[in-house]
Protein backbone atom coordinates (compact mmCIF):
# COMPACT_ATOMS: atom_id res chain seq x y z
CA UNK A 1 0.00 0.00 0.00
CA UNK A 2 3.02 1.93 0.24
CA UNK A 3 3.36 2.87 -3.27
CA UNK A 4 -0.10 4.97 -3.02
CA UNK A 5 1.10 7.41 -0.09
CA UNK A 6 4.35 7.61 -2.26
CA UNK A 7 1.72 8.44 -5.51
CA UNK A 8 0.08 10.79 -3.29
CA UNK A 9 3.64 12.53 -2.16
CA UNK A 10 4.92 12.46 -5.52
CA UNK A 11 2.05 14.40 -7.57
CA UNK A 12 2.75 17.10 -5.04
CA UNK A 13 6.29 16.89 -5.78
CA UNK A 14 5.48 17.15 -9.78
CA UNK A 15 2.82 20.03 -9.33
CA UNK A 16 5.24 21.89 -6.79
CA UNK A 17 8.65 21.32 -8.97
CA UNK A 18 6.91 22.52 -12.12
CA UNK A 19 8.46 19.00 -13.60
CA UNK A 20 8.64 19.58 -17.12
CA UNK A 21 7.75 15.91 -18.51
CA UNK A 22 4.33 16.11 -16.15
CA UNK A 23 3.47 19.42 -17.13
CA UNK A 24 4.10 18.40 -20.68
CA UNK A 25 1.98 15.96 -20.76
CA UNK A 26 -0.91 18.11 -18.99
CA UNK A 27 -0.37 20.02 -21.61
CA UNK A 28 -1.12 17.78 -24.22
CA UNK A 29 -3.76 16.83 -22.38
CA UNK A 30 -5.63 19.90 -22.31
CA UNK A 31 -4.87 20.64 -25.64
CA UNK A 32 -6.01 18.11 -27.38
CA UNK A 33 -9.10 17.94 -25.03
CA UNK A 34 -9.86 21.52 -25.79
CA UNK A 35 -9.22 20.65 -29.90
CA UNK A 36 -11.82 17.75 -29.64
CA UNK A 37 -14.24 19.25 -27.34
CA UNK A 38 -14.16 22.80 -29.46
CA UNK A 39 -15.52 21.15 -32.70
CA UNK A 40 -17.55 18.66 -30.70
CA UNK A 41 -19.77 20.68 -29.47
CA UNK A 42 -19.62 23.44 -32.67
CA UNK A 43 -20.82 20.96 -34.68
CA UNK A 44 -22.33 18.50 -32.22
CA UNK A 45 -24.84 20.82 -30.76
CA UNK A 46 -26.66 22.16 -34.46
CA UNK A 47 -26.74 18.20 -34.91
CA UNK A 48 -28.50 17.51 -31.75
CA UNK A 49 -30.73 20.63 -32.02
CA UNK A 50 -31.84 19.01 -35.09
CA UNK A 51 -32.28 15.63 -34.13
CA UNK A 52 -34.18 16.54 -31.05
CA UNK A 53 -35.84 19.68 -32.17
CA UNK A 54 -37.28 18.18 -35.73
CA UNK A 55 -39.75 15.28 -36.71
CA UNK A 56 -38.21 13.77 -40.12
CA UNK A 57 -39.00 10.19 -41.09
CA UNK A 58 -36.13 8.68 -40.11
CA UNK A 59 -35.44 10.40 -36.83
CA UNK A 60 -35.48 7.03 -34.95
CA UNK A 61 -33.64 5.10 -36.82
CA UNK A 62 -30.55 8.35 -36.80
CA UNK A 63 -31.64 8.46 -32.99
CA UNK A 64 -31.10 4.56 -32.59
CA UNK A 65 -27.61 5.04 -34.61
CA UNK A 66 -26.04 8.09 -32.69
CA UNK A 67 -27.38 5.78 -29.25
CA UNK A 68 -24.84 2.50 -30.68
CA UNK A 69 -22.24 5.17 -31.46
CA UNK A 70 -22.25 5.96 -27.48
CA UNK A 71 -20.72 2.45 -26.86
CA UNK A 72 -18.01 2.60 -29.70
CA UNK A 73 -14.90 1.15 -28.47
CA UNK A 74 -12.09 3.58 -28.13
CA UNK A 75 -9.08 1.45 -29.74
CA UNK A 76 -11.84 0.82 -32.88
CA UNK A 77 -11.68 4.87 -33.15
CA UNK A 78 -8.21 4.70 -32.74
CA UNK A 79 -7.50 1.76 -35.48
CA UNK A 80 -9.80 3.94 -38.33
CA UNK A 81 -8.06 7.16 -37.33
CA UNK A 82 -4.84 5.23 -37.86
CA UNK A 83 -5.91 3.73 -41.02
CA UNK A 84 -7.04 7.11 -42.39
CA UNK A 85 -3.88 8.89 -41.54
CA UNK A 86 -0.89 6.54 -42.22
CA UNK A 87 0.88 6.92 -44.62
CA UNK A 88 -0.90 4.41 -47.23
CA UNK A 89 -4.28 6.14 -45.84
CA UNK A 90 -6.51 7.82 -47.55
CA UNK A 91 -5.42 11.18 -45.63
CA UNK A 92 -2.07 9.96 -45.20
CA UNK A 93 -0.92 13.40 -46.62
CA UNK A 94 -2.61 15.37 -44.19
CA UNK A 95 0.39 14.37 -42.19
CA UNK A 96 -1.74 14.04 -38.62
CA UNK A 97 -0.41 10.59 -37.39
CA UNK A 98 1.59 11.00 -34.31
CA UNK A 99 0.67 14.11 -33.61
CA UNK A 100 -1.95 16.28 -30.99
CA UNK A 101 -4.41 17.53 -33.91
CA UNK A 102 -4.63 14.16 -34.61
CA UNK A 103 -5.37 12.54 -31.44
CA UNK A 104 -8.02 15.48 -31.66
CA UNK A 105 -9.59 13.88 -34.64
CA UNK A 106 -9.97 10.35 -32.77
CA UNK A 107 -11.13 12.10 -29.97
CA UNK A 108 -13.55 14.64 -32.08
CA UNK A 109 -15.29 11.25 -33.14
CA UNK A 110 -15.76 9.62 -29.68
CA UNK A 111 -17.17 13.19 -27.99
CA UNK A 112 -19.63 13.81 -31.06
CA UNK A 113 -22.04 10.96 -30.26
CA UNK A 114 -22.37 11.89 -27.17
CA UNK A 115 -23.11 15.95 -27.36
CA UNK A 116 -25.53 14.83 -30.00
CA UNK A 117 -27.16 12.20 -28.09
CA UNK A 118 -27.53 14.15 -24.85
CA UNK A 119 -28.25 17.53 -26.84
CA UNK A 120 -30.89 16.04 -28.75
CA UNK A 121 -32.44 14.38 -25.38
CA UNK A 122 -32.07 17.74 -23.67
CA UNK A 123 -33.61 19.44 -26.42
CA UNK A 124 -36.67 16.81 -26.78
CA UNK A 125 -37.39 16.95 -22.98
CA UNK A 126 -38.49 20.97 -23.17
CA UNK A 127 -41.56 22.64 -23.12
CA UNK A 128 -43.26 22.32 -26.74
CA UNK A 129 -44.36 26.00 -25.23
CA UNK A 130 -41.27 27.26 -25.72
CA UNK A 131 -41.07 27.32 -29.38
CA UNK A 132 -44.70 28.86 -29.35
CA UNK A 133 -43.61 31.31 -27.09
CA UNK A 134 -40.22 32.50 -28.84
CA UNK A 135 -42.11 32.85 -31.94
CA UNK A 136 -44.62 34.28 -30.76
CA UNK A 137 -42.58 37.51 -29.11
CA UNK A 138 -41.36 37.54 -32.75
CA UNK A 139 -37.86 35.13 -32.84
CA UNK A 140 -36.45 34.18 -36.18
CA UNK A 141 -34.99 31.36 -36.95
CA UNK A 142 -31.79 31.84 -35.60
CA UNK A 143 -33.04 33.47 -32.45
CA UNK A 144 -35.28 30.68 -32.16
CA UNK A 145 -32.59 28.25 -32.31
CA UNK A 146 -29.92 30.11 -29.50
CA UNK A 147 -32.57 30.84 -27.49
CA UNK A 148 -33.68 27.33 -27.25
CA UNK A 149 -30.01 26.24 -26.58
CA UNK A 150 -29.77 28.98 -24.18
CA UNK A 151 -33.14 27.93 -22.51
CA UNK A 152 -31.01 24.10 -22.75
CA UNK A 153 -28.02 25.36 -21.15
CA UNK A 154 -27.84 23.42 -17.85
CA UNK A 155 -28.76 20.06 -19.58
CA UNK A 156 -26.07 20.86 -22.33
CA UNK A 157 -23.85 22.12 -20.26
CA UNK A 158 -24.08 18.68 -18.55
CA UNK A 159 -23.80 17.28 -21.89
CA UNK A 160 -20.46 19.19 -22.81
CA UNK A 161 -18.90 17.86 -19.53
CA UNK A 162 -19.52 14.53 -19.75
CA UNK A 163 -17.47 14.67 -23.36
CA UNK A 164 -15.04 16.53 -21.75
CA UNK A 165 -14.64 13.85 -19.47
CA UNK A 166 -14.81 11.26 -22.30
CA UNK A 167 -11.93 13.10 -24.01
CA UNK A 168 -9.68 13.38 -21.00
CA UNK A 169 -9.32 10.37 -19.46
CA UNK A 170 -9.26 8.80 -22.74
CA UNK A 171 -6.35 6.26 -23.33
CA UNK A 172 -6.90 3.79 -26.46
CA UNK A 173 -7.13 6.69 -29.34
CA UNK A 174 -4.37 8.64 -27.97
CA UNK A 175 -1.90 5.55 -27.67
CA UNK A 176 -2.58 4.13 -31.30
CA UNK A 177 -3.24 7.82 -33.08
CA UNK A 178 -0.64 9.72 -31.04
CA UNK A 179 2.05 7.09 -30.20
CA UNK A 180 3.06 7.85 -26.68
CA UNK A 181 5.89 10.36 -27.95
CA UNK A 182 7.74 11.99 -25.05
CA UNK A 183 7.67 15.85 -25.12
CA UNK A 184 5.43 15.73 -28.11
CA UNK A 185 2.51 13.50 -27.93
CA UNK A 186 2.12 11.80 -24.96
CA UNK A 187 -0.53 12.61 -22.68
CA UNK A 188 -1.59 12.20 -18.81
CA UNK A 189 -3.47 8.69 -19.57
CA UNK A 190 -0.35 7.48 -22.10
CA UNK A 191 1.85 8.44 -19.61
CA UNK A 192 -0.11 6.51 -17.04
CA UNK A 193 -0.15 3.09 -18.83
CA UNK A 194 3.59 3.83 -19.70
CA UNK A 195 4.65 4.37 -15.70
CA UNK A 196 2.40 1.26 -15.02
CA UNK A 197 4.18 -0.99 -18.27
CA UNK A 198 7.40 -0.01 -16.60
CA UNK A 199 6.34 -0.53 -12.72
CA UNK A 200 6.57 3.17 -11.56
CA UNK A 201 2.80 2.57 -9.75
CA UNK A 202 3.33 5.94 -7.47
CA UNK A 203 4.26 8.32 -10.90
CA UNK A 204 0.86 6.72 -12.56
CA UNK A 205 -0.82 7.72 -9.22
CA UNK A 206 0.59 10.49 -9.16
CA UNK A 207 -0.50 11.39 -12.53
CA UNK A 208 -3.85 10.04 -12.24
CA UNK A 209 -4.47 12.35 -9.14
CA UNK A 210 -2.96 15.31 -11.66
CA UNK A 211 -5.89 14.52 -13.94
CA UNK A 212 -8.46 14.33 -10.97
CA UNK A 213 -7.55 17.58 -10.09
CA UNK A 214 -7.71 19.48 -13.48
CA UNK A 215 -11.33 17.32 -13.66
CA UNK A 216 -11.68 18.58 -10.11
CA UNK A 217 -10.79 22.51 -11.61
CA UNK A 218 -13.52 22.15 -14.37
CA UNK A 219 -16.49 20.77 -12.31
CA UNK A 220 -15.64 23.60 -9.78
CA UNK A 221 -16.05 26.29 -12.71
CA UNK A 222 -18.76 24.67 -14.58
CA UNK A 223 -20.79 24.42 -11.09
CA UNK A 224 -19.75 28.26 -10.28
CA UNK A 225 -21.25 29.53 -14.19
CA UNK A 226 -24.04 27.15 -12.98
CA UNK A 227 -24.66 29.06 -9.82
CA UNK A 228 -24.06 32.50 -11.72
CA UNK A 229 -27.11 31.74 -14.35
CA UNK B 1 -60.01 40.52 -49.39
CA UNK B 2 -58.12 43.22 -49.04
CA UNK B 3 -59.66 45.06 -46.59
CA UNK B 4 -59.83 42.45 -44.01
CA UNK B 5 -56.80 41.85 -41.72
CA UNK B 6 -56.67 38.24 -42.19
CA UNK B 7 -58.82 36.73 -44.97
CA UNK B 8 -58.70 32.64 -44.49
CA UNK B 9 -59.58 30.51 -47.14
CA UNK B 10 -60.26 26.47 -47.79
CA UNK B 11 -57.82 25.93 -44.36
CA UNK B 12 -57.48 22.23 -43.42
CA UNK B 13 -54.98 21.06 -40.54
CA UNK B 14 -54.24 17.31 -40.13
CA UNK B 15 -52.47 16.30 -37.02
CA UNK B 16 -51.15 12.74 -37.08
CA UNK B 17 -53.20 12.06 -40.21
CA UNK B 18 -56.31 13.25 -38.50
CA UNK B 19 -58.45 16.40 -39.38
CA UNK B 20 -58.82 18.91 -36.72
CA UNK B 21 -59.66 21.74 -38.30
CA UNK B 22 -61.33 22.92 -41.45
CA UNK B 23 -62.24 26.55 -42.66
CA UNK B 24 -63.60 26.99 -45.55
CA UNK B 25 -63.74 31.22 -45.17
CA UNK B 26 -63.23 33.22 -42.49
CA UNK B 27 -62.25 36.94 -42.45
CA UNK B 28 -62.10 39.37 -39.84
CA UNK B 29 -61.25 42.88 -40.11
CA UNK B 30 -58.21 44.89 -38.31
CA UNK B 31 -59.18 46.23 -34.58
CA UNK B 32 -61.83 44.01 -33.55
CA UNK B 33 -62.36 41.29 -31.47
CA UNK B 34 -63.58 37.76 -31.92
CA UNK B 35 -64.05 35.47 -29.47
CA UNK B 36 -63.85 31.82 -30.32
CA UNK B 37 -65.71 29.16 -28.19
CA UNK B 38 -66.41 25.43 -28.66
CA UNK B 39 -66.02 22.26 -26.68
CA UNK B 40 -62.58 21.01 -25.25
CA UNK B 41 -60.92 19.27 -28.97
CA UNK B 42 -62.90 21.52 -30.91
CA UNK B 43 -59.64 22.95 -32.60
CA UNK B 44 -59.76 26.37 -30.47
CA UNK B 45 -56.42 26.12 -29.84
CA UNK B 46 -55.54 24.61 -33.11
CA UNK B 47 -56.94 27.83 -34.85
CA UNK B 48 -55.15 30.23 -33.01
CA UNK B 49 -51.56 28.21 -33.44
CA UNK B 50 -52.46 28.76 -37.19
CA UNK B 51 -53.71 32.70 -36.85
CA UNK B 52 -50.92 33.16 -34.81
CA UNK B 53 -48.35 31.60 -37.77
CA UNK B 54 -46.80 29.52 -34.91
CA UNK B 55 -47.78 26.36 -37.49
CA UNK B 56 -48.37 26.34 -40.53
CA UNK B 57 -51.66 25.05 -42.28
CA UNK B 58 -51.58 21.53 -43.70
CA UNK B 59 -53.37 23.35 -47.11
CA UNK B 60 -54.99 26.10 -47.53
CA UNK B 61 -53.71 30.06 -46.98
CA UNK B 62 -54.10 32.66 -44.48
CA UNK B 63 -53.25 35.86 -46.24
CA UNK B 64 -52.41 38.77 -43.44
CA UNK B 65 -53.38 42.29 -44.62
CA UNK B 66 -54.12 40.70 -48.02
CA UNK B 67 -50.54 38.76 -48.43
CA UNK B 68 -50.11 35.52 -47.75
CA UNK B 69 -48.36 34.42 -44.73
CA UNK B 70 -46.32 31.63 -43.06
CA UNK B 71 -44.52 31.20 -40.15
CA UNK B 72 -41.66 33.97 -39.57
CA UNK B 73 -42.90 35.89 -42.71
CA UNK B 74 -41.92 38.86 -42.14
CA UNK B 75 -45.38 40.00 -42.95
CA UNK B 76 -46.05 38.90 -39.34
CA UNK B 77 -43.22 38.13 -37.95
CA UNK B 78 -43.28 41.51 -35.74
CA UNK B 79 -46.80 42.24 -35.39
CA UNK B 80 -49.07 38.74 -34.30
CA UNK B 81 -48.18 37.69 -30.67
CA UNK B 82 -50.02 34.47 -29.33
CA UNK B 83 -50.44 33.78 -25.75
CA UNK B 84 -50.83 30.19 -25.05
CA UNK B 85 -52.72 28.60 -22.09
CA UNK B 86 -49.89 27.32 -20.26
CA UNK B 87 -47.99 30.76 -20.05
CA UNK B 88 -44.47 29.90 -20.83
CA UNK B 89 -41.52 31.52 -19.10
CA UNK B 90 -38.21 31.44 -19.75
CA UNK B 91 -35.63 30.65 -17.24
CA UNK B 92 -34.47 33.84 -16.75
CA UNK B 93 -36.08 36.80 -14.37
CA UNK B 94 -39.14 38.67 -15.10
CA UNK B 95 -37.65 41.27 -16.44
CA UNK B 96 -35.40 39.41 -18.64
CA UNK B 97 -38.38 37.76 -19.89
CA UNK B 98 -40.47 40.79 -20.94
CA UNK B 99 -37.51 42.53 -21.95
CA UNK B 100 -36.94 39.50 -24.86
CA UNK B 101 -39.11 40.43 -27.53
CA UNK B 102 -38.13 44.20 -27.55
CA UNK B 103 -34.44 42.83 -26.99
CA UNK B 104 -34.22 40.53 -30.41
CA UNK B 105 -36.10 43.59 -32.42
CA UNK B 106 -32.61 44.91 -30.91
CA UNK B 107 -35.22 48.26 -29.51
CA UNK B 108 -33.12 49.06 -26.56
CA UNK B 109 -34.10 52.35 -26.12
CA UNK B 110 -35.72 53.13 -22.51
CA UNK B 111 -35.90 49.54 -21.61
CA UNK B 112 -36.25 48.83 -18.26
CA UNK B 113 -38.46 51.86 -18.15
CA UNK B 114 -40.95 49.95 -20.43
CA UNK B 115 -40.63 46.94 -19.02
CA UNK B 116 -42.19 48.18 -15.75
CA UNK B 117 -44.79 50.02 -17.70
CA UNK B 118 -45.81 46.76 -18.95
CA UNK B 119 -45.57 45.33 -16.23
CA UNK B 120 -47.79 47.93 -14.08
CA UNK B 121 -50.20 46.69 -17.28
CA UNK B 122 -51.21 43.89 -15.85
CA UNK B 123 -51.04 44.78 -12.21
CA UNK B 124 -47.24 43.57 -11.24
CA UNK B 125 -45.31 45.94 -8.93
CA UNK B 126 -42.23 46.34 -10.95
CA UNK B 127 -40.06 46.70 -7.87
CA UNK B 128 -41.25 43.51 -6.74
CA UNK B 129 -41.31 41.60 -9.54
CA UNK B 130 -38.65 42.76 -12.02
CA UNK B 131 -35.83 40.81 -10.58
CA UNK B 132 -37.57 37.86 -9.36
CA UNK B 133 -37.16 34.42 -11.14
CA UNK B 134 -39.56 33.06 -13.14
CA UNK B 135 -39.75 29.82 -11.13
CA UNK B 136 -41.11 31.97 -8.50
CA UNK B 137 -44.63 32.96 -9.62
CA UNK B 138 -47.59 31.90 -8.95
CA UNK B 139 -49.60 31.00 -11.76
CA UNK B 140 -51.70 33.89 -12.30
CA UNK B 141 -48.50 36.03 -11.79
CA UNK B 142 -46.86 33.82 -14.62
CA UNK B 143 -49.93 34.56 -17.05
CA UNK B 144 -49.83 38.25 -16.20
CA UNK B 145 -45.87 38.32 -17.01
CA UNK B 146 -46.72 36.41 -20.53
CA UNK B 147 -49.04 38.99 -21.06
CA UNK B 148 -46.51 41.99 -20.49
CA UNK B 149 -44.13 40.00 -22.50
CA UNK B 150 -46.62 40.58 -25.37
CA UNK B 151 -48.34 43.74 -24.53
CA UNK B 152 -44.84 45.48 -24.40
CA UNK B 153 -44.44 45.04 -28.21
CA UNK B 154 -47.93 46.58 -29.02
CA UNK B 155 -48.37 44.08 -31.25
CA UNK B 156 -51.49 44.60 -34.42
CA UNK B 157 -52.99 41.25 -33.23
CA UNK B 158 -52.55 39.25 -30.19
CA UNK B 159 -54.63 35.73 -29.73
CA UNK B 160 -55.37 34.61 -25.64
CA UNK B 161 -55.89 30.67 -25.59
CA UNK B 162 -58.00 30.29 -22.46
CA UNK B 163 -56.29 33.61 -21.15
CA UNK B 164 -58.06 33.07 -18.03
CA UNK B 165 -58.64 29.66 -17.24
CA UNK B 166 -57.06 27.99 -14.18
CA UNK B 167 -55.77 31.11 -12.48
CA UNK B 168 -57.26 33.42 -9.93
CA UNK B 169 -60.10 35.91 -10.12
CA UNK B 170 -57.90 39.36 -9.60
CA UNK B 171 -55.50 37.56 -12.37
CA UNK B 172 -58.47 36.96 -14.66
CA UNK B 173 -59.80 40.51 -14.50
CA UNK B 174 -56.51 42.61 -15.14
CA UNK B 175 -55.57 40.20 -17.88
CA UNK B 176 -59.19 40.76 -19.42
CA UNK B 177 -58.70 44.68 -18.55
CA UNK B 178 -54.81 44.59 -20.35
CA UNK B 179 -56.17 42.86 -22.96
CA UNK B 180 -58.78 45.43 -23.80
CA UNK B 181 -56.90 48.05 -23.01
CA UNK B 182 -54.18 46.95 -25.74
CA UNK B 183 -57.05 46.70 -28.20
CA UNK B 184 -58.74 50.24 -26.93
CA UNK B 185 -55.28 52.06 -27.39
CA UNK B 186 -53.30 50.76 -29.81
CA UNK B 187 -56.50 49.41 -32.17
CA UNK B 188 -54.74 46.34 -31.68
CA UNK B 189 -56.73 43.10 -32.93
CA UNK B 190 -58.05 40.54 -30.28
CA UNK B 191 -58.72 36.97 -31.06
CA UNK B 192 -59.76 35.30 -27.59
CA UNK B 193 -60.14 31.40 -27.23
CA UNK B 194 -62.26 30.87 -23.93
CA UNK B 195 -64.64 29.13 -21.88
CA UNK B 196 -66.07 32.32 -20.18
CA UNK B 197 -68.26 32.81 -23.05
CA UNK B 198 -69.96 35.53 -20.66
CA UNK B 199 -67.72 37.26 -20.84
CA UNK B 200 -66.69 37.13 -24.88
CA UNK B 201 -70.18 37.72 -25.32
CA UNK B 202 -69.86 41.49 -22.92
CA UNK B 203 -66.65 42.10 -25.04
CA UNK B 204 -66.59 40.70 -28.95
CA UNK B 205 -67.80 41.87 -31.36
CA UNK B 206 -67.98 38.80 -33.35
CA UNK B 207 -68.27 34.96 -31.88
CA UNK B 208 -67.45 32.01 -33.63
CA UNK B 209 -68.55 28.98 -32.22
CA UNK B 210 -65.88 25.66 -33.28
CA UNK B 211 -66.98 21.99 -33.37
CA UNK B 212 -65.02 19.28 -34.18
CA UNK B 213 -62.64 21.17 -36.06
CA UNK B 214 -65.54 23.57 -38.19
CA UNK B 215 -66.81 26.48 -37.98
CA UNK B 216 -70.88 26.66 -36.69
CA UNK B 217 -71.46 30.04 -36.30
CA UNK B 218 -72.44 32.49 -33.54
CA UNK B 219 -72.18 30.41 -30.90
CA UNK B 220 -75.77 30.59 -29.84
CA UNK B 221 -76.14 27.09 -31.20
CA UNK B 222 -77.05 24.34 -29.20
CA UNK B 223 -74.48 21.45 -30.35
CA UNK B 224 -75.71 17.87 -28.42
CA UNK B 225 -73.80 14.88 -29.02
CA UNK B 226 -74.83 11.47 -30.34
CA UNK B 227 -75.37 8.63 -29.60
CA UNK B 228 -79.11 8.61 -30.54
CA UNK B 229 -81.27 5.99 -29.64
CA UNK B 230 -84.21 4.63 -31.64
CA UNK B 231 -87.66 5.91 -29.29
CA UNK B 232 -91.23 5.95 -30.10
CA UNK B 233 -93.11 7.98 -32.86
CA UNK B 234 -89.76 7.36 -34.89
CA UNK B 235 -87.98 10.21 -33.52
CA UNK B 236 -84.27 9.44 -31.86
CA UNK B 237 -83.55 10.27 -28.06
CA UNK B 238 -80.17 10.91 -25.97
CA UNK B 239 -81.33 9.87 -21.89
CA UNK B 240 -79.81 12.41 -20.15
CA UNK B 241 -78.27 12.38 -16.37
CA UNK B 242 -81.44 13.01 -15.26
CA UNK B 243 -83.80 11.07 -16.86
CA UNK B 244 -85.05 13.89 -19.14
CA UNK B 245 -84.73 13.17 -23.22
CA UNK B 246 -83.81 15.49 -26.09
CA UNK B 247 -85.72 14.29 -28.94
CA UNK B 248 -84.64 14.62 -32.19
CA UNK B 249 -85.83 13.57 -36.20
CA UNK B 250 -83.40 10.27 -36.89
CA UNK B 251 -79.86 11.35 -37.45
CA UNK B 252 -77.80 10.41 -40.45
CA UNK B 253 -75.39 8.59 -37.72
CA UNK B 254 -75.96 7.51 -34.32
CA UNK B 255 -72.97 9.51 -33.07
CA UNK B 256 -74.01 12.58 -35.44
CA UNK B 257 -74.25 15.77 -33.81
CA UNK B 258 -77.33 17.41 -33.59
CA UNK B 259 -77.59 21.32 -33.78
CA UNK B 260 -80.77 23.59 -32.10
CA UNK B 261 -80.01 26.67 -33.76
CA UNK B 262 -83.03 28.57 -31.93
CA UNK B 263 -84.50 27.12 -28.25
CA UNK B 264 -87.13 29.42 -26.08
CA UNK B 265 -86.76 30.10 -22.65
CA UNK B 266 -90.24 30.12 -20.29
CA UNK B 267 -90.81 29.70 -16.31
CA UNK B 268 -91.34 26.52 -15.16
CA UNK B 269 -94.06 27.43 -13.42
CA UNK B 270 -96.03 28.94 -16.13
CA UNK B 271 -98.70 27.38 -18.06
CA UNK B 272 -98.13 26.83 -21.68
CA UNK B 273 -99.47 24.98 -24.41
CA UNK B 274 -97.15 22.20 -25.97
CA UNK B 275 -96.91 22.36 -29.54
CA UNK B 276 -97.08 18.86 -31.71
CA UNK B 277 -93.19 18.75 -32.40
CA UNK B 278 -92.50 20.85 -29.72
CA UNK B 279 -89.89 19.78 -27.23
CA UNK B 280 -89.89 20.73 -23.52
CA UNK B 281 -87.14 19.92 -21.23
CA UNK B 282 -86.64 21.64 -18.00
CA UNK B 283 -83.71 23.42 -15.97
CA UNK B 284 -82.04 26.03 -14.32
CA UNK B 285 -81.00 29.64 -15.90
CA UNK B 286 -77.15 29.63 -15.07
CA UNK B 287 -75.98 33.04 -16.37
CA UNK B 288 -77.70 36.09 -18.23
CA UNK B 289 -75.08 37.73 -20.54
CA UNK B 290 -75.46 40.81 -22.88
CA UNK B 291 -74.32 40.39 -26.19
CA UNK B 292 -72.23 43.01 -27.90
CA UNK B 293 -72.70 42.67 -31.05
CA UNK B 294 -76.45 42.59 -31.17
CA UNK B 295 -77.90 43.44 -28.21
CA UNK B 296 -79.36 40.71 -27.23
CA UNK B 297 -79.66 38.63 -24.09
CA UNK B 298 -77.79 35.39 -24.12
CA UNK B 299 -79.42 32.94 -21.48
CA UNK B 300 -77.66 29.81 -20.51
CA UNK B 301 -80.05 27.15 -19.19
CA UNK B 302 -78.57 24.36 -17.13
CA UNK B 303 -80.81 20.69 -18.23
CA UNK B 304 -79.03 18.29 -16.65
CA UNK B 305 -75.21 18.35 -16.93
CA UNK B 306 -75.82 20.09 -20.45
CA UNK B 307 -75.41 24.01 -20.60
CA UNK B 308 -78.00 25.49 -23.92
CA UNK B 309 -78.03 28.77 -24.59
CA UNK B 310 -80.92 30.80 -25.87
CA UNK B 311 -81.47 34.62 -27.08
CA UNK B 312 -83.26 36.63 -24.99
CA UNK B 313 -85.00 40.16 -25.15
CA UNK B 314 -84.72 42.80 -22.17
CA UNK B 315 -88.83 42.74 -22.25
CA UNK B 316 -88.73 38.41 -21.93
CA UNK B 317 -86.50 38.59 -19.16
CA UNK B 318 -88.40 41.43 -17.14
CA UNK B 319 -91.66 39.94 -17.90
CA UNK B 320 -90.82 36.57 -17.56
CA UNK B 321 -88.49 37.23 -14.25
CA UNK B 322 -85.67 35.64 -15.46
CA UNK B 323 -83.11 35.21 -13.30
CA UNK B 324 -79.88 32.74 -12.46
CA UNK B 325 -81.26 30.24 -10.38
CA UNK B 326 -84.81 30.34 -12.12
CA UNK B 327 -86.66 27.12 -12.87
CA UNK B 328 -86.92 27.29 -17.03
CA UNK B 329 -88.27 25.29 -19.76
CA UNK B 330 -86.42 24.95 -22.64
CA UNK B 331 -88.26 24.76 -25.99
CA UNK B 332 -87.59 23.79 -29.38
CA UNK B 333 -89.06 22.10 -32.24
CA UNK B 334 -87.96 18.88 -33.35
CA UNK B 335 -88.29 19.70 -36.48
CA UNK B 336 -85.59 22.53 -36.85
CA UNK B 337 -83.02 20.09 -35.77
CA UNK B 338 -79.85 20.14 -37.98
CA UNK B 339 -76.88 17.58 -38.09
CA UNK B 340 -73.74 18.23 -37.91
Amino acid sequence: MDFLLQGLLKAFELLTTGDAETFSAVYATLIVSAYSLAVTLITGLPLGFCLGYFDFTVKKQVRVMVDTLLSLPTVFIGLLVYAFFTNRGPLGEWGLLFTLPGIAVGLTILALPIVIALSATAIESMDRQLRVALISLGANRRQLFLSTLWEARLSILAAALTAYGRVMTEVGIAMMVGGNIKWQTRTITTAIALETNKGEFAMGIALGLVLLLIAFGVNVSVSSLRKRY
Amino acid sequence: MGAFLYAIQDLTHVYRGKPVLRIDRLEIPAGCIVGVIGPNGSGKSTFLRLAGFVEKPTAGEIAYNGKPAVPFSSEVRHKVSLMSQEPFLMKRTVLNNVAYGLRIRNDLDRLEQRVHTALAWVGLDAKEFAKRPSYALSGGEAQRVALAARLILKPEVLLLDEPTASIDALSAQLIKDAALKAQRDWGTTLIIASHDWQWLYGVCDRVVHLVRGRLMGSGRENIIFGPWEPGENGLWSKVLSDGQRILVQKPPEALSAAVIDHAFIVPADQPFLDGETQVRLTGLITRLALEKASGDIVGSVLVANIPFTAALTENQVLENGLYPGRRVHLLYDVNSVRWF
